[in-house]
């Protein structure tokens, strides 16, 4: 697994895969062409991969867990973190999420 | 989307309205809807002052809020609905108006419960008041729904020229009242009202709204915020009030003057527990940014976790939904 600031990117195998992710509608891609995993609202940066591939968000909600196919692997950018390079493969990505009495809430960084 | 970022710019828009610009967009929309120019134009300083001009008219005709507006909007909508299909609108919609909406309604929102809960707004008006509210166009903050619309036909013009120009207005057949925009908006990083040192929200006439990250506080709370000490924090019987005190304070300057012991360490970092009379433990864990800023310090910072964590890698490992034993991060930035 990856982590690049608030986000984590785990690797899924493909088998367990849920099926309904091919028919599903893929996330689309922001003005660069670039797949977001996670944007700041204010600021503009993005946690986000270039190159092939698909996002699908898997349940609803903003900061639901998305699944990101990266058929010939690719890299995760931001603009305050370090570049990642990623295998080929699946991956489930998860945003960070800090705990408050009776809630929680996502962290933004 | 271009046309995404140029409409956060104007929902997010500060200073005082183009007035002209605004005033040819009304009469711009009154024309497109077929109707004549409206007799008069008022301006107020806050959405608070536009529905006292609104409840002091006398002379001003029905409402056309539903022909300058509503109307020309849902059939723009139907239109392009049409033309791209179910699907395409979908797409569409996601990719513009649904990247402004959540916020943006949002801060509409909180702008009518400041004006509802305001001392001078008469407890015995507020059915009225509430009406009156959502009568209004919403200016600069209808930009999520003018950015689905931006660039696919000329009919909401008039309307998309008010709101790049000015802030609410209310459009009646003689006359309309039009709104300044806020003199200042702080939000934090998700978008909601943030500011520690003074109104988050504020119109030239003094309507204002305090807010840290998103939470609504009363003004002269924030002012106590500077002189905060631990044991002040420690007695304040309002939790989530504490918690803004300890976010204001630094949990990490608390720590520090209040004798904590972190209770671990491990290669994720020190998990630290604050206990509080009469409410569950601020348990935190204390982390540190894997990439450097620009002058080459790490950042550290820190993640309010479970009371029950035990451990600063089950604590990181929650932040992200998962256990102790399945956290293995192989690369971190």
């Amino acid at each position: 697994m990856y982590r690049q600031g608030d986000v984590l990117i785990v690797p899924v195998a493909e088998e367990s895969v849920p099926s309904g992710i091919t028919e599903a509608r893929s996330e689309p891609r922001d003005a660069r062409g670039r797949l977001v995993l996670a944007l700041g609202e204010v600021t503009g940066h993005a946690h986000a991969v270039t190159g092939p591939g698909r996002l699908v968000r898997e349940t609803g909600g903003e900061f639901g867990p998305m699944l990101l196919h990266l058929p010939e692997g690719g890299r995760v950018v931001h603009e305050e973190h370090a570049m990642i390079p990623l295998p080929k493969g699946w991956f489930r990505v998860v945003r960070q999420r800090e705990y408050l009495p009776g809630a929680v809430r996502v962290v933004a960084d | 989307m271009q046309q995404v970022d140029k409409w956060r710019g104007v929902a997010a828009a500060t200073g005082a309205a183009d007035r002209p610009a605004a005033e040819a967009g009304i009469r711009l929309a009154y024309r497109t809807a077929g109707l004549a120019e409206p007799e008069r134009i008022v301006w107020a300083d806050s959405p608070l002052a536009g529905l006292t001009a609104v409840r002091s008219l006398t002379e001003q005709g029905r409402s056309v809020r539903d022909e300058v507006r509503t109307k020309p909007w849902a059939e723009e909508r139907r239109r392009i609905h049409d033309e791209l299909g179910p699907a395409g609108w979908a797409e569409w919609w996601g990719v513009t108006g649904a990247r402004l909406w959540d916020t943006t309604r949002a801060l509409a929102e909180r702008i009518r419960s400041g004006i509802t809960d305001a001392p001078t707004t008469d407890p015995a008006e507020l059915p009225e008041t509430r009406q009156l509210l959502l009568d209004a166009v919403l200016g600069q903050h209808d930009a999520a729904w003018l950015a689905a619309f931006d660039g696919r036909g000329e009919r909401l013009a008039g309307l998309a020229e008010v709101a790049a120009h000015a802030g609410w207005w209310w459009p009646y057949e003689k006359v309309t009242v039009v709104c300044e925009r806020p003199v200042e908006l702080h939000r934090d990083e998700a978008g909601r009202l943030d500011r520690g040192d003074g109104p988050a929200l504020a119109y030239p006439d003094g309507f204002a709204l305090y807010a840290w990250r998103g939470m609504p506080v009363p003004a002269d709370f924030l002012a106590e915020l500077t002189t905060l000490d631990p044991a002040r924090i420690r007695t304040e019987e309002n939790a989530e009030l504490r918690r803004v005190m300890l976010e204001y304070y630094g949990y990490d300057r608390y720590l520090a003057e209040s004798g904590a012991e972190p209770i671990g360490k491990d290669e994720t970092g020190i998990l630290w527990r604050i206990a509080l009379a009469d409410d569950e433990d601020v348990v935190m864990v204390e982390v540190v940014n894997s990439t450097p800023e620009p002058d080459g310090t790490s950042r550290t910072y820190w993640l309010r976790v479970p009371p029950n964590t035990r451990t600063a890698k089950e604590g990181v490992a929650w932040t992200f939904g998962l256990d102790a034993q399945t956290y293995e991060p192989l690369r971190q930035t």
